[in-house]
């Protein structure tokens, strides 16, 4: 009898084990306090002239919206679902909308996008790299029968929306397609300082006790990187993290020689390929130089995160490429603890001439398309997912997206909005991005307008508050590609081109910093990528860009 | 005279009831979920779209599969992909049946048992763990390279390096896997009548003519199944393993025909690019197959079917 209850007791274990992978993945739950009844927003003036004038939010009860999109860490750390956050209990509070937030598994959202077109059931909304990842372009996204074009809709139902626009011209330009449709409720970061995020840096507390300036030149960087690795023993004086996209297409080396890894806007007025251009060849022959003389990690094309990041706050590393706030301010706060004197330094782009003004920088478009939400044809009340929507484009929305709730996560002082303590300095202990994100969503992005204020509480180190200066001081705006598009015919071909002109792209780099190729081949190497088409392909992007500027 | 077959098929379904209702799950498991499917291999042949689905999407006839023949990649690529499993085969296939047959030797079980136990558990680790521990391992400061310094050589760093990868990839495959898979090969072993070993002895053979023998031929046939199955694989090199060990360095050796796949199809989302790619894959893996299991029918005993 007892070895039955056992071996049932077993199987019935077996089983359970087997389903709980059945169940849904999730941040752990955190018992939310009870939300303190949100006093209503005002009404928004509209400022349209087709609205009526009692709209007011919150809006009567309703249908409720069903909304997907992909949750940020930062968020799932404490929370499953946006819903359950103050900012989600806040957002439908003040809308008066009732909102059912879906959530793709962590950066599954490009798979989990293309299943959800598959099946055919598509959420109301769904808040997605419209512009950059859905194939084709969103024109094509609206003639597939996916999501609805949104003039008339923004016309009749977002007058907050409407008047953001008609006062800023140029992000009304980047939002539409080339034949002028609104296709989203966009991201925008409101302020051109938000823009230039990554940068170069090095160890001040090294500069200091050697006696050397921040580099500004080419030579400089050299002088400074053999002196790291010569008198502080760093093994890799320069290393950064290879195997992120973002990273590699902002080095900072090739900005100094007037060129880029990828696609660039010239002085012409044309978009050229930097990484096919005679100036490159010399950026490649400095590496190389460098690479040989061992102030380049050696193990280059293999580095992660983790690994740069422990190099960088060790000492093996003296230098590296990243964000203001997830690298030099993660960095500065991790290696402080053991080494009090240990000081980051964000340096300006490095030139080839002394004095010169850096022509190239990095920085992002104020529309970069990504994280903008549509209205899907599944949609059945318009009107409230656009209004609900619209509402981010107004005073009271601006400050609940990018600053919270006030009296609780921020306060008016002086008509500055400044965050509270539960943000700055956390009673539970949460990192502030954490506990921005269980607020608002300007620490991360989403259908709404960021805020510098926000930025500027968020970089709580003096040398993270200077990176917008120090690295925004470039003439790279100039040179940044604005967001176009092929068209849907052109678009397959052009991607069919770029992939493979890409891999070599990428191999034959590495290649030529190595030394396993020799500079000498460099024409071998453009011929090469001719062969492949990047003429075509830079036909087709120029041929986009005419399209933007008639727009 | 002979029944047909429909009444010898209902005279085996009076008898053995049970065994075909126990039958009909695994059935249906395979024409929902294996045959049915098929049917989306025709987007292979058409521009899927997922809105239009796979009905309504316009044909392209051989479009799709021109463009991967006629890609800049495709001969290295398809070179790739055969040479890392070509290397899998020669000396992956090998160590699982050599490591069975030092096993079937150890006289005493609990070193038999503790050196099983140790074999078995990197099959367990996640891959992503293994190939962390690589990249770790690798670098010019890694274990990998104290090693060669200790024996005199020089460090570099060893995942850039393209002549090294599929030896890396190799290696590493077999430590993980050499253990699990020795575990079919020790149960046939265990199969072949001890009478004959005796016999053997008797009659004056060495363990190293016993083993040639006697041991080979018992589980001939094992391994003549094992080896066709794997030779139907030939082709389909999975990704997940390549994109977590390979960077633009190392793409002349390291890319194959999964990995090119998978960025492409990531940054396009091209279903029936990959989809294309996906069946010449399978014709290639069937036509090896009935290849190998001609050879084996002619050759031996054993075959698949």
């Amino acid at each position: 009898m007892k070895k039955k209850f056992v071996s049932l007791l077993t199987a019935t274990a077996v089983i359970a084990t087997s389903l709980a992978g059945c169940g849904q993945g999730g941040g752990s739950q955190e018992t939310t306090k009870a939300p303190e009844t949100q006093a209503p927003a005002q009404s928004t003036e509209s400022g349209g002239a087709a609205q009526s004038a009692e709209f007011a939010y919150p809006m009567a009860a309703g249908a409720k919206l069903t909304y997907w999109a992909p949750l940020n860490d930062n968020v799932s750390a404490n929370y499953s679902n946006l819903g359950d956050t103050f900012f989600g209990k806040a957002l439908m509070a003040q809308t008066g909308v009732d909102i059912e937030f879906m959530h793709p598994p962590l950066n599954q959202q490009v798979e989990q996008f293309s299943l959800i077109l598959a099946d055919g059931n598509l959420p109301d909304l769904m808040e997605y790299d419209w512009l950059p990842l859905y194939p084709g372009g969103p024109e094509k996204a609206i003639t597939d029968g996916v999501i609805l074009p949104l003039n008339d809709i923004i016309e009749q139902y977002c007058p907050n929306l409407s008047k953001y626009l008609a006062e800023n011209p140029d992000i009304d330009r980047m939002i539409q397609t080339d034949e002028g449709t609104y296709y989203c409720f966009p991201f925008i970061r409101g302020d051109g300082k938000l823009c230039n995020t990554i940068g170069p840096m090095m160890r001040k507390d090294w500069l200091d006790e050697l006696g050397l300036e921040v580099p500004t030149t080419i030579d400089e960087w050299h002088t400074v990187l053999t002196a790291f690795k010569e008198q502080k023993g760093a093994t890799a004086p320069f290393t950064y993290e290879q195997d992120r996209e973002q990273l590699r297409d902002t080095d900072p080396f090739a900005y100094a020689y007037n060129t880029t890894r990828t696609f660039y806007l010239g002085s012409d007025g044309k978009v050229h390929y930097g990484a096919a251009e005679p100036e490159f060849k010399d950026y490649l022959a400095t590496m190389a130089q460098w690479y040989k003389e061992g102030l380049i990690d050696a193990d280059l094309a293999t580095l992660s995160v983790d690994q740069v990041s422990a190099k960088m706050t060790s000492g093996t590393a003296g230098a590296s490429v990243g964000w203001a706030g997830s690298r030099l301010g993660a960095w500065t706060k991790a290696a402080q603890a053991t080494n009090p004197d240990y000081e980051l330094v964000a340096t300006p782009y490095p030139t080839t001439q002394k004095g010169a003004y850096p022509e190239f920088g990095q920085i992002e478009n104020q529309y970069s398309g990504r994280a903008s939400v549509a209205i899907t044809t599944s949609c059945k009340d318009v009107e409230r997912a656009a209004r609900m929507l619209d509402y981010a484009y107004g005073e009271d929305g601006h400050f609940l997206y990018n600053f919270g709730v006030e009296g609780e996560s921020y306060n008016m002082v002086d008509g500055y909005p400044a965050y509270t303590d539960l943000i700055l300095d956390n009673p539970d202990g949460l990192p502030i991005s954490q506990a921005m994100a269980a607020y608002i969503r300007g620490c991360y992005n989403g259908p709404f307008v960021q805020d510098l204020r926000y930025l500027e509480q968020y970089y709580t180190l003096q040398n993270q508050k200077d990176t917008p200066d120090i690295w925004g001081a470039s003439n790279g705006k100039a040179h940044v590609v604005p967001p176009i598009t092929p068209t849907t015919e052109e678009s397959k071909e052009y991607s069919t081109i770029m992939n493979e002109v890409r891999t070599y792209r990428d191999e034959m780099i590495l290649k030529f910093i190595f030394g396993t190729e020799s500079i000498d081949n460099f024409d071998t190497y453009i011929a090469n990528m001719e062969k492949m088409g990047l003429s075509r392909a830079l036909e087709i992007q120029n041929a986009a860009l005419a399209r933007y500027n008639a727009r | 005279m002979k029944e047909t077959f429909s009444v010898r098929l209902k005279k085996d379904f009076r008898r053995n009831k049970m065994l075909y209702l126990l039958v009909v799950p695994v059935l249906l498991f395979y024409l929902i979920f294996q045959y049915r499917p098929m049917y989306g291999a025709l987007i292979a042949f058409k521009d899927y779209t997922p809105t239009l689905g796979v009905a309504d999407s316009p044909w392209v006839g051989l479009d799709n599969f021109n463009r991967f023949f006629n890609s800049v990649y495709f001969n290295r690529l398809i070179k790739n992909t055969v040479l890392l499993s070509v290397y899998n085969l020669v000396f992956g296939f090998p160590a699982p049946i050599i490591l069975a047959l030092l096993l079937n030797e150890i006289k005493s079980k609990k070193f038999k048992s503790a050196t099983q136990t140790v074999t078995y558990l990197p099959h367990f680790i996640s891959l992503i763990v293994v190939t962390g521990m690589l990249r770790d391992f690798s670098l010019t400061s890694g274990l990998f390279n104290d090693i060669i310094t200790f024996f005199g050589g020089e460090r570099s760093a060893l995942l850039q390096n393209p002549k090294l990868y599929r030896s890396i990839y190799v290696a590493s495959s077999i430590w993980q896997e050499v253990g699990w898979g020795s575990i079919i090969y020790l149960s046939a072993l265990s199969g072949v009548d001890s009478e004959l070993y005796e016999a053997a002895q008797i009659d004056g053979a060495g363990k190293w003519k016993q083993m040639l023998n006697i041991t080979l031929p018992g589980i001939a046939p094992t391994i003549i199944i094992m080896l066709t199955m794997k030779i139907g694989t030939l082709m389909n090199m999975g990704y997940e393993k390549t994109i977590l060990l390979y960077n633009p360095a190392t793409y002349e050796t390291a890319d194959i025909i999964s990995s090119y796949v998978y960025r492409v199809g990531l940054l396009e989302q091209d279903w029936s690019y990959s989809t294309a790619i996906g069946l010449f894959n399978s014709i290639i893996n069937l036509t090896l197959l009935l290849i190998a299991n001609k050879l084996a029918k002619r050759f031996s005993e054993t075959s698949l079917w």
